[in-house]
């Protein structure tokens, strides 16, 4: 099999998905980053000014990586689900199988899309932090290191982005869907120490954080943004990997076993 | 080397539950040939096709394109062209993005050729900027048909690929699938509920029941074999002629009846009945038709 035919349908594919999430920009990136803009006025200005942590630190300047990470998640795993979800009411997911894409390609395509739309709100979203950040301290505030940002972001989102095209290929119908978005992911982003730095919990509540996967990805951006961090950031990132490894293999195996039938 | 057939179906079986929407089936399509899986509604065309593509898996039996199995070779895809029963919407894509998109995933880079011979060949070029929902049900089938063809399949599956369009466009579709037959050596399979469509256009014919291909053959062949065909002779007025032939049925008024067979000489039969030409005021043949077939074999089914 010669390379056009091994990567153009996978192009082709990322393609697609971006140009999707392009064409509805207004729902796709504005909405979250206003979204992102409320909290950071809310938490960050208002409520913030109230806050002390124990780092010294502006607490817009702690939240601003936080709501980062929390665009940047929540948007990869919204476009591939509703992608997917979409496509199994229009009936085109059956083109999917009946195509020569394989699930591999199908897989990395759509989480490539997925990423990509959380990217872009994630640096939008930091874009407008600087702002407020500008104007509440002063002075825009530069990433320690904008490697390991940029890395967690990536990461991050691409296990979300695998884990929407896992949970909307599984989905049976809409319901199953929204709910595993509010009873699971939402839960696990707020608990993940957006808003909050687990040193700041009881013991008990410390411990049960520490088992939510989510942590780590969103200590790991803050750590890339403030160079703080509530794990040691090898972890994080050993996590990250074996993260990614779970998620993509579970994605693989229900893309596998999915008969891509429509709704 | 089995063999190289375009299709071959064999034994196949499916079941929805405990439910058998086809049951043991087999047939195969002729390199070049156009196949017609004619059947009521439920009969089971939709349910084998989409085994032959993979939407399916099938309980028994086996499906092979170009003699590899459809399940185990990713070969068969490139070689298959796909026209769903169903409508698909394509959210905000436009026609041509669609197409595009389309042949990307079948690894066809710069197709942009193609896609505007189909686009023009199938009367949707002026629409190329629309999305799905903005092309009327017509329409919106030809993009279908547009899809299955961007990379150049060699089998073409159609599942009632003329619902909804007029009868012009009909025409103009079956010419057009002709052309590509003769210069991309094309083989269909079509389902239709038009016997007279498919009378025209299939070479060969499958008769399927409730699951069941109860009758394969010709077209030809299963129409002179299942129907009849009548000769009447409408006699000047005030003719009184006596008849009798081996042929003969009836004589109502000044009409006589013959059933007589597909291959047997109308002037042979003309000089055994001792009419004098100048008796004769008109001759009409009624043949049988691929709904006369249709109605004997699967027993008045509702189509
Ligand atoms: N996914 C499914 N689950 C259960 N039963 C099904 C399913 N798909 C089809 N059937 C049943 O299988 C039988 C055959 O359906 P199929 O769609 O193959 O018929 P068809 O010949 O294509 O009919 P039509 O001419 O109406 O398109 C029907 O009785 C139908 O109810
Ligand atoms: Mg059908």
């Amino acid at each position: 099999m010669n390379a056009e035919l091994r990567f153009r349908p996978f192009f082709s594919l990322t393609r697609r998905e971006i140009k999707r999430f392009l064409k509805v920009i207004v729902q796709t990136i504005v909405a979250p980053l206003i979204n992102s803009s409320l909290y950071l006025l809310i938490f960050g200005v208002s409520l913030g000014r109230n806050i002390d942590l124990q780092s010294g630190q502006n607490y817009l300047v702690f939240l601003l990586p936080g709501l980062i990470m929390m665009g940047c998640l929540n948007n990869s795993f919204a476009n591939t689900s509703s992608s997917i979800v979409g496509s199994k009411f229009a009936g085109e997911l059956e083109d999917y199988k009946v195509v020569t894409l394989n699930p591999w390609q199908i897989l990395l395509a759509l989480s490539t899309g997925g990423v990509m739309r959380g990217l872009m709100v994630g640096f939008l979203t930091l874009l407008v932090g600087e702002g407020f950040i500008y104007y509440e301290v002063g002075h825009f505030v530069m990433p320690e290191n904008p490697l390991i940002l940029l890395y967690f972001l990536f990461v991050g989102g691409l296990c979300f982005a695998s884990l929407g095209v896992s949970v909307a290929f599984w989905a049976k119908n809409f319901d199953q869907m929204s709910a595993v978005g509010s009873f699971v992911i939402l839960p696990l982003i707020y608990l993940g120490g957006v808003f909050y730095s687990i040193d700041t919990l009881p013991p008990f509540w410390r411990s049960v954080s520490e088992f939510n996967p989510i942590l780590y990805f969103i200590n790991g951006v803050r750590y890339g943004f403030i160079g703080e961090s509530d794990v040691p950031i090898l972890t994080a990132t050993i996590l990250s990997v074996v993260m990614l490894s779970i998620f993509f293999s579970i994605s693989f195996f229900v893309l596998k076993k999915s008969n891509f039938k429509r709704w | 080397m089995s063999s190289n057939l375009p299709l071959e179906v064999v034994d196949l079986t499916k079941k929805y539950g405990s439910f058998k929407a086809v049951d043991a089936v087999s047939f195969h399509i002729n390199p070049g040939e156009i196949f017609g899986l004619l059947g009521p509604n439920g009969a089971g065309k939709t349910s084998i096709i989409s085994t032959i593509v993979t939407l399916e898996e099938p309980t028994e039996g086996e499906v092979k394109v170009f003699g590899n199995n459809v399940r185990k070779s990713k070969h068969s895809k490139y070689e298959l062209g796909f026209v769903p029963q169903e409508i698909i919407n394509h959210g905000f894509f436009s026609v041509e993005e669609i197409l595009q998109f389309h042949s990307g995933y079948y690894g066809v880079k710069n197709n942009q050729e193609r896609i505007e011979y189909l686009l023009d060949k199938l009367g949707l070029f002026e629409h190329k900027d629309k999305k799905v929902k903005q092309l009327s049900g017509g329409m919106k089938r030809r993009l279908l048909i547009a899809k299955a063809l961007v990379h150049k399949p060699k089998l073409l599956l159609l599942d009632e690929p003329t619902a909804g369009v007029d009868i012009e466009l009909r025409e103009s579709l079956w010419s057009f699938v002709s052309e590509l037959r003769k210069e991309e050596g094309l083989s269909i399979l079509l389902t239709t509920h038009y016997l007279e469509e498919a009378e025209q256009l299939c070479d060969r014919i499958g008769f399927l029941s409730r699951g069941r291909l109860i009758k394969t053959g010709p077209t030809k062949e299963l129409i002179e074999g299942q129907t009849n065909r009548f000769m009447s002779i409408v006699l000047k007025p005030g003719t009184s002629v006596e008849c009798s032939h081996d042929f003969f049925i009836e004589k109502k008024a000044d009409v006589l009846t013959f059933k007589l067979p597909y291959q047997y000489p109308v002037g042979e039969l003309l000089a055994c009945t001792s009419l004098k030409l100048e008796q004769i005021q008109d001759i009409k043949i009624r043949e049988g038709s691929l709904d006369d077939v249709f109605r004997q074999v699967v027993g008045g089914g509702v189509l």
